[in-house]
């Protein structure tokens, strides 16, 4: 009976994240979601599953345990059923609430601020995102890394026993395939050792080279954005960084965009949260008691990786860090429940307040994310029934809204239903706000004059997606087309690899294949003017640089750039170039493209030199 | 216990080599609204059924009733049947707020429909108006036709706003004779 009622206690905050996140088992994919589900279309060898695993991706991140295996393995077991991908964040997220009791209670030597620690962390809105958001979810198993270790560590001290020591060892490097915060545990596991079991605090001194190791192999490998929000700053940002951090952690800040009538009363809760946090501290230092200052530790150490990010200050950075500050706030909640009289008034009233403003905010969180997946869901499966409907016709989107572009057509949804052939329909990229940091709206507009003559063809339909639901509305855009625009304008964008823009392509080019096109040695086009540059997009197959680079020199209306030179195989490339003015200013601009060799592979012996995208005068 | 987490992933990257052939499956028959739908002869500029039909000079929806115009901006509509023997009436309803006057003074909008003028009319006090003017049988060639309309002063962007804002339109559209 005892046992019973010891995991009860114990799951107290397990069964109220359980009642509060219900509605996110219920959340579809959306945003960057779709990114990492589009990765398994790249897998089709042991090659490319290596690289699909371990390659640096999106601004220099290796995570092949929360993203890249999770996404690939869920998807080829699941599909788009989101919730086998919703159970298992869920999940994950018990077995760290659970952990977190665990760890709290023995720091803190109290039942109740261990069952706080896990109520007050599961409570934060600042996890709200995270655990809404599947792409999030390396945050999440991070923790659960980050939490196992600590775990193992403590029962170490403990008893002592070596298959704790080594079980800590394996999920601290573990840990390194969740996220690159995991280099900070052994501060948190030196921080243990010193503050509690002194005896062992030079044996965690042996955590910090693999996380050296690790930090320097990462500098190397992944790629540094140099500019935007995710280039490193060291500068007073930093502190600037930790004081949004600070407020966002403490709850009051994130209410007012939710409820604005509290906006009055912000200052005075952030202030009486963070002094009263902060005072307990402090109160613990001055008296020596230095184990106090290990939960702040935890907090800042998790967050340190984030500060210099302050361009990009996310709640959802916060969640391992919150784990901290959740068992410091628990740990003085106990401590002024203990005491009794005025201070258990206060404790509890400060839990109260923490909770009010946390509160409403998650659900308002949960609720947004739920929404954008709803979003994504109409615009995916109305894509699916579209295939279904008109198979082979290029798909046309018109009403689509800022938020519903950026959540469920930039990343390409549609690619995971064999559909490549999805556009926005002239016109339509009016409505939605450019975001230059995420990418480039026109890239996704298929040309007017393009657009038309596929109308014409009965090669395209058009779909309204500002309904609830897709409406199939290519009469009346077809009606409103040929008024609008002209089949002869010529289109400032041609995608080499697409048929409808066969007609801008010179004779020389060799007929699309799976959303890409070859040119022999040399090829032409067409763009409309007037524009400032020119960019070129292809591909260079291993064979044409095997020999040694390949030059590919770019003409534009007679006027010779510099020529190119490719020295990547079976590489993307990008080239841009400025216009001459003179090239500039014209109405139209014809584009010569040569290459210096050819080749000629041996299963149809046509002479090959470049195969090519999107080439774009802007 | 290892072992079958190894089998497990396995057979999960296995079938992820099988390539892109998982779709969304039981796609619902209602994913889409297929009925054939005309252009609208009167377009109420918050329906997104028909805001395809606001070709130009139109800024987003505003308290899902009105949107705000630039100085020059115009609409493709259905004629209404019998106006290529008996011409029709246009109708633009909205409102002059304001600011509008208040810095402007006074706007004129004059419209032509596929070229054909109508008489301009001046607003001169804030609040609600109607232009309403007698269309030609000559401005309906065809099924469809566009519907131009210019305002001689408009607020220009600024601190506050940075859009071109001309005047506030909830509707636009013919009426038969």
């Amino acid at each position: 009976m005892k046992a019973v009622v010891r995991a009860a206690w114990w799951l107290v905050p397990v069964a109220f994240f359980a009642s509060f996140y219900w509605l996110g088992l219920r959340i579809w994919f959306h945003q960057d979601d779709f990114a990492w589900l589009n990765l398994s279309l790249h897998v089709r060898s042991w090659t490319d599953l290596w690289e699909a695993l371990f390659a640096p991706r999106s601004f220099g991140t290796i995570r092949p345990l929360s993203e890249r295996s999770f996404f690939l393995s869920f998807y080829a077991l699941f599909g788009l059923d989101a919730v086998p991908f919703r159970i298992a964040v869920h999940v994950t997220q018990f077995a760290n609430l659970i952990l977190l009791a665990r760890i709290a209670q023995r720091l803190t030597g109290s039942r109740l601020a261990g069952m706080l620690a896990a109520l007050f962390w599961a409570a934060s809105s600042v996890l709200a995102a995270a655990l809404a958001w599947t792409s999030s979810y390396n945050q999440i198993l991070c923790a659960l890394f980050l939490l196992l270790s600590l775990y193992w560590l403590i029962r170490y001290a403990e008893t002592g026993r070596r298959g704790y020591w080594i079980a800590q060892w394996m999920s601290f490097l573990a840990g390194f395939g969740a996220l690159e915060i995991n280099v900070v545990y052994p501060v948190i596991a030196a921080a243990y050792a010193w503050f509690w079991a002194r005896a062992h605090f030079r044996k965690t001194l042996w955590l910090f080279p693999p996380s050296i190791l690790y930090a320097v192999m990462h500098q190397l490998a992944a790629p540094k954005p140099e500019s935007g929000v995710y280039a490193p700053r060291f500068d007073a940002t930093v502190l600037t960084a930790l004081w949004r951090y600070w407020e966002m952690a403490l709850g009051p800040s994130r209410l007012t965009p939710v409820w604005p009538e509290f906006a009055r009363w912000e200052l005075a809760a952030t202030t009486a949260l963070g002094a009263a946090l902060l005072g307990f501290v402090a109160w613990h230092l001055a008296r020596r008691r230095w184990r106090y200052a290990f939960p702040l530790i935890w907090f800042l150490a998790l967050l340190g990786p984030f500060l210099p990010f302050s361009g990009h200050v996310s709640d959802y950075y916060l969640t391992a860090p919150m784990s901290g500050l959740a068992v410091l706030g628990a740990w003085a909640v106990a401590s002024g429940w203990n005491a009794g009289g005025w201070r258990r008034g206060l404790a509890i009233a400060l839990a109260g307040l923490y909770l009010a403003v946390s509160l409403p905010t998650t659900r308002t969180v949960l609720r947004w994310h739920y929404e954008r997946g709803r979003m994504a869901r109409t615009l995916v499966y109305g894509l699916a029934r579209a295939k279904q409907l008109h198979p082979g016709k290029t798909i046309l989107l018109t009403g689509v809204s800022t938020d519903l572009f950026w959540t469920a057509v930039f990343d390409k949804p549609y690619r995971l239903l064999g559909l490549t052939q999805v556009y926005l329909a002239p016109g339509a990229e009016e409505n939605i706000k450019a975001d230059p940091e995420l990418g480039d709206v026109s890239e996704f507009v298929l040309p007017p004059s393009v657009a038309l003559e596929a109308l014409e063809r009965k090669q395209a339909v058009v779909y309204d997606a500002s309904g609830d639901r897709l409406a199939n509305v290519t009469g009346p855009f077809y009606a409103v087309a040929r008024r609008r625009w002209s089949r002869d304008e010529l289109p400032r964008r041609v995608d080499a690899g697409n048929a409808l823009f066969s007609r801008f392509l010179g004779p020389e080019w060799y007929p699309v294949e799976d959303g890409y096109r070859w040119m022999p040695q040399r090829a032409t086009v067409r763009l409309g003017g007037p524009a400032r540059s020119l960019r070129v997009r292809g591909y260079c197959p291993s064979a044409q640089v095997a020999a040694g680079p390949l030059y590919l020199t770019v003409r534009a209306n007679g006027y010779m750039f510099p020529r190119v030179e490719l020295r990547r195989g079976d590489a993307p490339f990008d080239l841009s170039f400025r216009l001459p003015d003179a090239v500039g200013r014209a109405s139209e601009i014809r584009v010569a493209l040569e290459v210096d060799r050819i080749f000629a592979r041996p299963e149809d012996g046509r002479p090959l030199g470049l195969v090519f995208g999107a080439i774009e005068a802007r | 216990m290892r072992r079958l987490t190894r089998v497990a992933l396995a057979l999960a990257f296995g079938l992820t080599f099988g390539g892109c052939r998982r779709s969304a499956q039981n796609i619902p028959a209602d994913a889409t609204r297929e009925e054939t739908r005309e252009l609208a002869t009167m377009v109420h500029v918050a329906d997104p059924r028909t805001s395809l039909q606001l070709i130009r000079g139109f800024h987003e929806i505003e308290q899902n009733a009105w949107r705000w115009t630039m100085a020059r901006f115009a609409v493709t509509l259905r004629a209404p049947s019998g106006a290529s023997e008996k011409g029709a009436t246009l109708v633009l309803q909205g409102a002059v707020p304001d600011p509008v006057i208040a810095q402007l003074k006074a706007v004129t909008l004059t419209a032509d429909v596929e070229g054909v003028p109508l008489p301009p009319e001046t607003f001169t006090r804030p609040g609600e108006y109607l232009y309403r003017r007698d269309v030609p049988p000559k401005a309906f060639p065809a099924e469809a036709v566009t519907v131009n309309f210019t305002l001689d002063k408009a607020l220009a962007p600024g601190e506050a706003d940075h859009r071109e804002l001309g005047i506030v339109v909830t509707s636009v559209g013919f009426e038969a004779k």
